[in-house]
């Protein structure tokens, strides 16, 4: 790197700039946070009193939090459970086939997440508003996998792409019928993965904006429409508190992940190092 | 080219195994492509059909005509504007903060990714509203500017473009970071070694050598900032005034308060075409990238 040893003036501006540009990333969030707690939610920042009545307020009589956030439990755990199934489904076919038009099914996912979510929000209107599905939890859960199924897809793909097929192949030669190796090889390996590709659609779904609040209707509203509709038409304070929630609970998401990415890590490793402690011992073997 | 090669691969005996897989993977992949036929393709195709309908049920231009003038037209090119502007500064920022990550030591470069990434998966709604907080007139960043003694503090933040495009740029930013930092890890840094061996000043090595190699992947991050942004109204909506309506926005009124379904279907399809062309671009770009990279190593 001596070739871009910077001056220590230019690598402090750098380091200080980076430092702004980070803060202002994460400020928005702290901000949430803090004054969730604080005991006017209006008023000036840092606050000067704390409180827990927001969130105290979000289960009262009368409040409309409690019946939005179990619709979007229960939208984003439909959605989940249909992108699993298309996920696993596509990235077998995907890997471990010869699949024709693989490159034509390659741009049928990814469509989804290239175009723009208001026109597929838009689409999914038309087609479920004459079938007089509006509001229905599940047309919103069906909108919701067209966005979280290709997640998972291509979440899939790469776990499966990641398994040393010699493992499954070793498996076959060993006798193991195709539903064996399904199993007892292939799927505790791709666990780590398929957890992580139900956290994602999870939360592609219970984010999701634009698809809900096409479907929805007035009885129906998931989550992120009612914190769009209370950031819009009424002023109420708890809305700081769900919000508050709602980064709690994508901070741990994210660190589920990141904890059974690292636990199956150390899986394929070891049953490699088992055939490879094979593969030491057949000489000897021989030699007997 | 991997497909080519597994399509040739098999030999003749093989033959009936190859048939086999053939059908597992068309079996397998029935679900997706059947979903999004049905779910994804259709729905689009059915918007593209509603644009061009009349009331009468014949085909007409009329809904373009309209999208394309007078207000409607003010909302799309107020949408290309607030789209470029987060584009500029997402990709200023961007090429920033992702050159100065990429010069950490692996810890400090884990931290730092984790704060681009963690509110990347934060509802954007939440995030708004974080701003909402801070650039109001007794908010953060006017309190902090008042202490300061910045002439002409507080300012108006709120509800104008420029709560919008700092609203907006917070939200696309860290997919430029994600994108601008593995570009710049791909970059051989022995290039850079080689051209200083040469004599080459930083702000040459700078010039000549680094940028050239990042330039593809910073266009490709700047149009993409620019796309997603083209199709976003969730911040400026609750930060930005009538001034500042998008295309997307638009649409969801002339459906939800007007029942102007083919109105909106024409916008969607106009949003839609200004999508491909970017998309078009940054494959452009890619592929031109990927050439020149070619003929540098050969």
């Amino acid at each position: 790197m001596m070739e871009l040893r910077r001056t220590l003036a230019g690598r402090i501006a750098l380091t200080a700039v980076a430092t702004v540009i980070l803060l202002f990333l994460a400020l928005p969030i702290v901000v949430i946070l803090v004054t969730s707690f604080s005991d006017n939610a209006f008023a000036a920042f840092p606050p000067d009193s704390w409180t827990l009545g927001w969130y105290k307020a979000l289960f009262a009589d009368g409040s409309k939090w409690p019946a939005a956030l179990s619709l979007s439990a229960l939208v984003a755990c439909l959605s989940t459970v249909f992108s699993l199934v298309i996920g696993v489904t596509a990235a077998t076919a995907l890997t471990r086939s010869e699949l024709p038009l693989r490159s034509a099914v390659y741009a049928l996912v990814l469509g989804p997440l290239l175009i723009p979510q208001i026109v597929t929000a838009l689409g999914l209107f038309l087609l479920f508003e004459p079938a007089s599905m509006l509001g229905s939890p599940l047309a919103i859960a069906l909108g919701h996998t067209v966005l979280a199924s290709p997640i998972a897809v291509l979440i899939l793909v790469a776990t499966l792409r990641g398994i040393d097929e010699r493992l499954e192949d070793a498996a076959a030669s060993m006798g193991a019928g195709r539903l064996t190796i399904a199993r007892r090889i292939t799927f505790p390996l791709a666990a780590p993965g398929m957890i992580a590709a139900a956290i994602f659609s999870f939360i592609t779904s219970f984010d999701e904006f634009y698809i809900s609040q096409f479907l929805s209707s007035v009885d129906t509203v998931t989550l992120p429409v009612q914190i769009y509709n209370s950031l819009t038409f009424d002023i109420d304070p708890s809305v700081t508190a769900i919000s508050a929630i709602l980064i709690a609970f994508a901070i741990l998401a994210l660190a589920l992940v990141a904890l059974v990415r690292w636990l199956g890590s150390g899986r394929q490793d070891s049953l490699l190092s088992v055939e490879n402690t094979a593969g030491i011992a057949a000489p000897g073997g021989e030699a007997v | 080219m991997a497909a080519t090669l597994t399509a040739n691969a098999p030999a003749r005996p093989r033959k009936l195994l190859a048939s086999r897989r053939t059908r597992v993977g068309i079996l397998y992949a029935l679900p997706v492509v059947v979903y999004l036929l049905v779910l994804f393709v259709y729905p689009i195709l059915s918007t593209l059909f509603l644009s061009l309908k009349s009331t009468d049920g014949s085909l007409t231009l009329h809904w373009y005509v309209e999208a394309l003038t007078g207000i409607n037209l003010s909302v799309l090119l107020t949408t290309v504007r607030i789209s470029a502007e987060t584009a500029l500064f997402s990709l200023v920022f961007g090429f920033v903060l992702a050159n100065a990550i990429s010069r950490l030591k692996p810890l400090w470069a884990g931290v730092a990714m984790l704060i681009v990434v963690v509110p990347h998966f934060i509802s954007a709604l939440v995030r708004t509203y974080g701003w909402i907080i801070l650039l109001g007139d007794k908010g953060l960043v006017n309190e902090a500017m008042a202490k300061l003694w910045v002439p002409g503090a507080p300012f108006q933040l709120l509800y104008n473009e420029i709560g919008v495009v700092i609203g907006t740029t917070s939200v696309m930013l860290p997919y430029t970071v994600l994108l601008l930092y593995g570009v710049m890890r791909g970059v051989d840094r022995r290039l850079l070694a080689a051209a200083a061996s040469m004599g080459a000043g930083r702000v040459t090595i700078f010039r000549r050598v680094y940028l050239p190699l990042v330039a593809p992947g910073l266009a490709s991050a700047g149009l993409l900032s620019f796309i997603l942004s083209l199709g976003y109204y969730i911040t400026p909506a609750l930060m930005g005034g009538p001034d500042q309506t998008m295309i997307a926005s638009l649409i969801n009124q002339q459906v939800m308060k007007q029942n102007q379904w083919n109105g909106a279907a024409a916008e969607g399809v106009i949003l839609l075409l200004l999508t491909f062309a970017g998309l078009l671009l940054v494959k452009l770009i890619t592929s031109l990238g990927a050439s020149r990279k070619k003929r540098s190593a050969s």
